[in-house]
């Protein structure tokens, strides 16, 4: 077998320009962990693991069968409210949140799970229910996503059950929801919101207050967000170096390895770095959505698109929180926050969006 | 519902959200751009702001010589114990297992809570000060017990020769609120950061830019919680420039003891150029109960000490000038054309103004045949009294500013007093009286309103020796700025008879049968003075004064001037000895013991 003919072989079921990207990504992200670690080497290893477990379940999912993630769906579902459930009751306590199970050596988010089996609930739901779409339907969507949503604000972890339910209105938005109603249970969330206000947790409320002004409290709840908007603005347009930033050296960046990785790499490789990234991810982005418009089914187009929205509305957020746009949620940057379940799940959308897109003449109509 | 309907509305609406995400990207960048390209230098600030500790390094404080290089303020490293008053909330706690390593009784406490007070930063405070070996070490090897507690090496201001010359050497003291506005004022708070000393008094604060130097910077990295990694960077610090002092320490010091128990004051001068040799104003004190804030029962102690030590007397002492005025009186009257040789008088033992009021002379029964030159050698009353009142108080006033008094000789030293030279209208305007022919006839004998300093009088005593010079009393050895001063100033204009007639006067004084005679027996060079005694107290009428009833306080001030050697004088010196009774007796021999030192060791070099 020479080296054509290899290359062949281990892309075989892999769409190269998507894979070649998600892979520049993933070696910048270890580039840039190792600085944000204080190169710590173990941390370093255990992130290059979760990339290699993730890139073997990639390449997993892209060969086997559209069927089988269709036979999967409810199960994925079911597992993952029930893993929360645990989570309720057994979950490892961190930061005052409780969202880790421990299995043996390592810890697993099932949040991060729900990132995947809510769009795959959802559209194998609406396939099911394909020629009787009503609004019967999309209440019954919509209940689905409501409760993956209230366990994950129970734990609390604010920023990823706004992403599930972001992700999911989405899915239901393009499953047909007249735009009307839409508009409509916008309005009823706005008279609400003092409801919502209320069962907020008293550090939510900080955190969102301090996005309105993070200077208002300096040391308080804006600390992270002021110190990471130095940290990006210090980076200047050409960045402080690799491994020379000193709100990461010194550790003013707090969470650098997860929330806060990129403002690690903004301070380091400055504006021409970011951009170069964010270039990357539109990339990226623009390569699924367009591999989505490809494809022949709604099953297809509802999973991978609703993937796709999730991957990237964790970006804009992370990406906004870092730079003061976004209150501090903790919603990682995928593909580059140090963390196995984020990293296996990023990888295993990008499998899933690729057997779709692999697959879209075999399950054409 | 059509499958091809639905896919319809999901192909159209999947294109919208693609564009609505590609906006939000676009935002994005436009947002980095303005944090990382627009705001860049305000964040490149709170950066360094965060990671950069500027701390100042304060200068080293000059030292202070004397003439001889022999040092009068030196600087001694000293380790002190200190805490952060902010890190220490519970001092009690700290103190009490403190001194289970370091003795640390009250008057520590007191001192620490006293700094505390006038505080104005957040540097550290000492709880005790001047460690021994012993404490060090023992300080050392517990030091893990106490993280909050600081060993600092510090640099601290130590006065060797003690009280001696303290009035003129001036001392240092923590910085005061009112001494930051003072700075505030001159634009020099800048300069001061670190440091926590400046000059109170003497050539400490007339120098004190001199001395004090500029600070250095010291670039600091430090992490989230202020620990200190590395120095980056280091602007050393400007140490204060050393000064040379115009006095002689070991003169100083024969002066202090020459006074024994006695209050007063002496300043000699070099009356060729003005450096004063010696300073003294008795009693003195120890410079070194200030440096670290004087504690209330020693300010107490010295405040309201009724010999007032903290009285800087040779600029600051007001005296009635006693006989000590007759020769510059004398010039003023041969200015005049009055009183020259070979007039003489007869003295009776009194003169009588206007045929009414009757005035005395010391001594009774009178001088005899009197001319100027004999009647300042045996300072003759009666002879001065006629000629005070035939000049008249402003001529002699004229002659006598001339000579300095009445004006601050501009000395380099801190709050100079300038005297009085009385006159009718000086009368009028503080009392509101007339000017009485008797007030003139007084102030020829250096009676009455007329009020002078030391250093005033050691000044016209230098400018009796050498007219032709324009000096200025300085203690400050190579001024640069005296020079240009001096510049400005210009001699005393006297023709050479009336200076000749005066000095061969002052001669006599310590000549047989001049007021000091005692003085100039079996001494190898020839002295040229003049004595003096000015009343504390005024007899009443018919009263005969007598030294041996009057208590202490009431006695007479003893005035002694003098210069010499008589031909080309090398120094000149005036002297003070409060309640001292007769100037030629008890002020006389100080001089003595200065000439004898000074001019042997002259003739040695």
């Amino acid at each position: 077998m020479n080296l054509n003919s290899l290359q062949n072989f281990i892309f075989r079921e892999i769409d190269r320009p998507l894979f070649g990207s998600v892979i520049l990504i993933l070696l910048i992200g270890v580039i840039n962990l190792f600085s944000a670690n204080q190169q710590d080497i173990s941390n370093l290893i255990s992130q290059i693991i979760n990339i290699l477990v993730g890139i073997g379940f990639l390449y997993l999912i892209c060969n086997i069968q559209t069927r089988t993630i269709v036979f999967f769906a409810p199960w994925a579902y079911l597992i993952s409210i029930f893993l929360l459930i645990i989570v309720y009751f057994f979950g490892i306590e961190s930061h005052g949140a409780q969202r880790w199970i421990g299995i043996g050596i390592f810890n697993i988010q099932p949040s991060e799970i729900l990132k995947i089996s809510v769009p795959l609930i959802l559209a194998w739901f609406y396939q099911r229910t394909a020629l009787r779409i009503d609004y019967k339907i999309h209440f019954l969507a919509g209940l689905l996503i409501i409760l993956p949503f209230y366990l994950v604000l129970k734990q609390p972890d604010l920023g990823t059950s706004l992403l599930l339910l972001w992700g999911g209105i989405i899915i239901i938005f393009l499953a047909g929801i007249s735009i009307k109603f839409l508009i409509s249970s916008f309005f009823i969330l706005i008279i609400s919101s003092p409801f919502i206000w209320n069962s907020l947790l008293i550090y939510q409320k900080n955190r969102i207050l301090s996005l309105i002004d993070p200077f208002s409290d300096p040391l308080g709840a804006g600390y992270h967000s002021i110190q990471s908007m130095i940290a990006v603005g210090s980076g200047g347009i050409y960045g402080r170096g690799w491994m020379n930033g000193t709100q990461t050296k010194l550790d003013f960046l707090p969470e650098t390895t997860t929330d806060f990785v990129f403002s690690v790499f903004s301070e380091e490789f400055g504006f021409f770095g970011v951009l170069a990234i964010i270039v990357l991810y539109i990339f990226i982005f623009y390569r699924c959505m367009w591999m989505t418009a490809k494809m022949n089914d709604n099953f297809s187009r509802l999973l991978s698109a609703g993937l796709t929205i999730s991957l990237f509305s964790s970006f804009i957020i992370n990406i906004g929180m870092i730079s003061g746009l976004f209150p501090i949620v903790g919603v990682p940057m995928p593909f580059f926050s140090y963390g196995g379940s984020s990293m296996v799940v990023s990888l295993v959308s990008v499998g899933i969006i690729m057997n779709l897109y692999l697959n879209k003449s075999l399950i054409a109509n | 519902m059509d499958k091809y309907y639905i896919k319809y509305i999901l192909v159209n609406r999947l294109r919208f959200i693609t564009y609505f995400f590609l906006l939000i990207f676009f935002l994005i960048i436009l947002r980095f751009f303005y944090i990382q390209i627009l705001q860049n230098n305000y964040y490149s600030t709170q950066a360094f702001d965060n990671s950069i500790k500027i701390v100042p390094i304060a200068p080293e404080r000059g030292l202070i010589f004397d003439r001889n290089n022999i040092i009068l303020a030196d600087n001694k490293l000293n380790y002190s114990l200190e805490i952060i008053p902010n890190k220490n909330k519970n001092l009690s706690e700290v103190v009490k297992n403190l001194s289970e390593v370091v003795k640390i009784n009250l008057l520590d406490i007191e001192k620490y809570k006293r700094i505390l007070k006038n505080s104005y930063s957040n540097n550290s405070i000492p709880i005790k000060s001047n460690l021994t070996d012993q404490e060090l070490a023992n300080f050392v090897t517990n030091s893990y017990q106490f993280p909050n507690v600081e060993l600092k090496e510090r640099i601290k201001r130590f006065y060797p020769q003690g009280s001696s010359g303290v009035h003129f050497l001036g001392y240092i003291n923590r910085i005061s609120k009112k001494d930051l506005i003072t700075l505030d004022n001159k634009g020099q708070r800048e300069n001061y950061i670190g440091t926590d000393y400046i000059g109170k008094t003497g050539v400490e604060f007339q120098y004190e830019n001199e001395l004090h130097g500029a600070p250095g910077y010291q670039h600091i990295e430090v992490n989230s919680v202020g620990k200190a990694l590395r120095t980056l960077k280091i602007y050393p610090a400007r140490e204060g420039n050393n000064i040379h002092l115009t006095i002689d320490h070991k003169m100083q010091e024969i002066a202090e003891n020459a006074f024994e128990n006695r209050k007063g004051a002496l300043v000699a001068l070099d009356p060729i150029n003005g450096e004063i040799l010696a300073y003294v104003s008795m009693p003195t004190y120890n410079p070194g109960l200030f440096i670290d804030g004087i504690s209330h029962r020693n300010w107490d102690k010295l405040n309201h000490s009724l010999k007032k030590p903290l009285l800087d007397r040779a600029i600051n002492g007001l005296y009635p000038p006693g006989s000590t005025l007759k020769p510059f009186v004398a010039v003023a009257a041969l200015e005049n054309k009055l009183r020259m040789p070979p007039f003489k008088i007869n003295d009776p033992g009194y003169f009588y103004l206007n045929n009414s009021r009757r005035f005395n002379d010391w001594k009774i029964g009178g001088h005899g045949e009197v001319d100027i030159i004999k009647a300042i050698a045996v300072s003759c009353d009666t002879f001065f009294y006629g000629l005070a009142i035939e000049l008249g108080i402003k001529k002699l006033n004229k002659t006598l500013s001339n000579f300095g008094f009445g004006i601050k000789t501009g000395v380099d030293l801190p709050n100079e007093k300038s005297g009085l030279l009385a006159d009718a209208k000086w009368k009028k305007k503080k009392y509101n009286q007339k000017w009485y022919g008797g007030e003139t006839a007084i102030t020829g004998i250096g009676q009455g309103f007329t009020q002078v300093t030391p250093i005033q009088l050691a000044l016209a005593t230098s400018k009796i020796a050498y007219p032709n010079k324009s000096i200025i009393p300085h203690i400050k050895l190579n001024s640069q700025q005296l020079k240009q001063k001096i510049n400005q100033t210009s001699p005393i204009i006297i023709s050479d008879q009336t200076i000749k007639w005066v000095k061969e006067g002052m001669e006599r004084v310590t000549e047989d049968g001049g007021t000091a005679a005692f003085i100039g027996k079996n001494i190898a060079y020839k002295i040229a003075a003049k004595t003096g005694t000015s009343q504390v107290f005024s007899l009443k009428k018919g009263q005969v004064y007598d030294d041996e009833k009057l208590p202490d306080h009431l006695k007479d001030h003893a005035l002694f001037i003098a210069y010499a050697p008589s031909k080309n004088p090398k120094i000149a010196v005036a002297i003070i000895v409060e309640n001292g009774g007769h100037g030629g007796s008890t002020a006389g021999p100080i001089a003595k013991k200065i000439f004898d030192y000074y001019l042997s060791n002259e003739s040695n070099k």
